[in-house]
């Protein structure tokens, strides 16, 4: 049974349910390294898909579908910018308020739209990058199996993701945007006196994580299901800031850490389908991610530091 | 002395105009804000507001169905807003409210046959204490390893819904094809009001609302005169001051987040015996969530809880009126509570306002 459970495509469809995750996780990453917290990451990427699914069905085109999925995260982000930085409310409120404005817009323009609560109608998926199917005997065929479904099985935002995860932890640590932006998170101030604008910084940062978040959005509805239904994220916005947390605020860390949590998503998705031999009801199942994050945050938090000036707001001395 | 002590009451007056004054205003411009948003979307917003209006206060009926939905809105909103007054977040009360309705569901079967005040009792102490322990972990893990209880407690909310919808499905489900729990007994229900006093009489509002009145006195009570609040309050203003004078952080952050926790159970509690006699797995319709919108409204003023949870009671009653009779999806009222949070969060943006026309006045003079 072992070998029924343990295939190339348990690891493919852990990297596929990594990549929202990972996607959401940069963004929080990038956030809060400029020092705003971002709990709105679940509400933009609900907007993300949402926005992905209506553009695909208007313009017929998926990759539109994606483009506008990735301005509305970035406009749901503007808002908590501006709530955060320029009128200097509780960022954490205000991220809550985003979270609940996307569950209500969302669900008001799907019925305006479409006349039905729910989920929409199906539209356009983005279809995997590589079309080959892999075929061959023995050894070998067995490697090319593992190597195809891991590696080339993808649709395009997966190779996104992995691709973002590598130019964020480049850009984070080599370059000067990197380092303006920890200076902003850690010590506003010095940045400032050393003529960085923290307003500007601090906002490129809240609308780049809600691109990643509309992005991770994307993800989802065009590329993993194909329409939008209600709530369709579930709570994947705060387990990516656990992810980013796990990472310890680094792009790198980030995707490293959903990879754990998209590996026990795969898990609990193959073990169902084991239904008849492991007798435990699927909610406990559907349960394990949840659980798997909160074990993560025990382990881990006091060991992690978060940057310096999270969650204050900055006024200019 | 005269002068200071009208200053005094000046001062208090002006104090307690802000804490009406904003969060009235902000209602005002989140309906305005929202008029236009129906109005893009092709719809009537005076004839959306006046069905509305209708369905929450147009008849006794419609009265009572508002004090119906205010109900654990009021639970849910003093359990944030008790979080809040010791800093903490506790964002997760709706999965506290569904560990709460599940020991309701539970008891009031067991507790069968027994004399209703007792069952009442031990069901409502039990849905606390049931509440309180589903924050407890997150609670420890607050104070000992500092994990955010916004990512905990959320976590913690998923894990309560699926072990609830295990429950309804398995080994509580009732007779029968629906996934719920059996009918609970009459003395494990709460009367409704017009059983107990004379009013409203065709209307579904029970006792729970009285009980969550009730609670928000005793809780400002707790608040302003207990040992137990002023630790809260002082944890929440400055934790490194408190330490520094003897309080423990973080086993008030324990305490704290165990009362919010245990007030949001109640909420699943009272709505298990008072509305549904019963437990399924959509017995909430976020009632946990509202609560962050009540508690921010009502500025963590557990009195202000009350008529704040009235609000989004009857936003919420009014709004099924309103679809029908308007075509206006009801979901139009979670924009509201979202607009409305901005706003009494974003208290600068009346002065950014200002600020701004200001500046412009001086710079083009």
């Amino acid at each position: 049974m072992l070998n029924d459970i343990i295939t190339p495509d348990l690891f493919a469809s852990a990297i596929r349910m990594a990549t929202p995750l990972a996607l959401a996780a940069i963004g929080g990453t990038i956030c809060e390294r400029s020092g705003i917290v971002n709990i709105a990451l679940e509400g933009m990427m609900l907007v993300g898909a949402f926005a992905g699914v209506v553009a695909s069905m208007f313009f017929g085109n998926a990759w539109i579908g994606v483009l506008f999925a990735v301005l509305a995260g970035a406009l749901m982000a503007l808002i908590h910018a501006f709530a955060s930085i320029t009128l200097r409310a509780d960022q954490v409120v205000s991220g809550t308020a985003i979270n609940i404005l996307a569950l209500g817009l969302t669900g008001f323009l799907m019925e305006v739209i479409y006349g039905h609560p729910g989920t929409t109608d199906p539209v356009a998926r983005l279809l995997p990058l590589f079309s080959a199917s892999p075929s061959g005997d023995g050894f070998f065929g067995e490697i090319w199996r593992w190597v195809y479904s891991i590696f080339f099985s993808h649709t395009p935002i997966v190779y996104m993701a992995i691709l973002i995860a590598i130019a964020g932890q480049w850009a984070l640590y080599k370059t000067t945007w990197g380092l303006r932006l920890r200076a902003l998170g850690e010590h506003p101030r010095a940045a400032d006196t050393v003529g960085i604008s923290v307003t500007r910084g601090r906002y490129s940062a809240v609308v780049i994580s809600g691109a990643l978040g509309g992005l991770a959005g994307a993800n989802l509805s065009l590329e993993q299901v194909g329409s939008f239904t209600e709530n369709m994220t579930n709570g994947r916005g705060f387990i990516a800031l656990a992810a980013n947390i796990f990472g310890r605020w680094t792009p790198g860390g980030s995707y490293g850490a959903s990879l754990l949590f998209g590996f026990a998503d795969a898990l609990q998705i193959k073990l169902q389908l084991f239904r008849d031999v492991i007798t435990i009801p699927s909610q406990f199942f559907l349960m394990l991610p949840y659980v798997l994050t909160v074990v993560v945050l025990a382990g881990v938090v006091g060991r992690a530091v978060a940057p310096a000036a999270v969650g204050k707001p900055y006024e200019k001395g | 002395m005269a002068g200071k002590e009208a200053k005094r009451m000046g001062d208090r007056l002006a104090v307690a105009a802000e804490n009406v004054g904003i969060p009235f205003i902000s209602v005002l411009i989140a309906i305005a804000i929202a008029s236009v948003i129906i109005w893009i979307a092709g719809f009537d917003p005076v004839a959306a507001f006046s069905a509305l209006w209708k369905g929450a206060f147009g008849s006794g009926r419609q009265i009572g169905e508002t004090m119906l939905r205010a109900t654990p809105l009021m639970f849910t909103g003093l359990a944030v807003a008790y979080g809040f007054r010791a800093g903490l977040f506790n964002i997760g009360a709706e999965g506290q409210l569904f560990m709460g309705g599940l020991a309701a569901a539970y008891l009031g079967i067991v507790l069968a046959g027994l004399p209703a005040p007792l069952n009442i009792a031990i069901m409502l102490v039990a849905g606390a204490a049931v509440g309180a322990a589903w924050a407890f972990i997150p609670a420890l893990l607050k104070a000992k390893v500092g994990a955010h209880e916004v990512i905990t407690t959320m976590m913690f909310t998923y894990i309560g819904r699926y072990l609830v919808s295990w429950l309804v499905t398995g080994p509580l489900k009732a007779e029968g094809q629906i996934p719920q729990t059996e009918k609970l007994p009459l003395e494990s229900t709460l009367p409704r009001l017009h059983e107990v006093f004379a009013f409203f009489p065709d209307s579904r509002a029970h006792m729970g609302f009285i009980i969550a009145i009730v609670l928000a006195v005793v809780v400002w009570w707790i608040l302003k005169y207990t040992t137990l609040g002023f630790e809260a309050r002082a944890v929440g203003f400055n934790p490194w001051a408190s330490e520094n004078s003897g309080i423990s952080v973080s086993a008030t952050t324990v305490k704290a987040l165990c009362i919010s926790g245990a007030l949001a159970g109640l909420a699943g509690v009272t709505e298990v015996m008072g509305v549904h006699g019963r437990l399924f797995d959509q017995f909430s319709s976020g009632f946990g969530f509202t609560g962050i919108a009540v508690a921010l409204l009502a500025k963590n003023n557990p009195i202000g809880v009350i008529f704040a949870a009235i609000l989004f009671g009857a936003l919420s009653s009014g709004s099924g009126t309103m679809q029908l009779e308007a075509d206006v999806p009801s979901k139009l009222i979670f924009i509201i509570q979202a607009l409305i949070i901005f706003l009494v969060a974003a208290e600068q943006l009346a002065k950014w306002i200002v600020g701004r026309t200001r500046k412009g006045v001086t710079e083009s003079a």
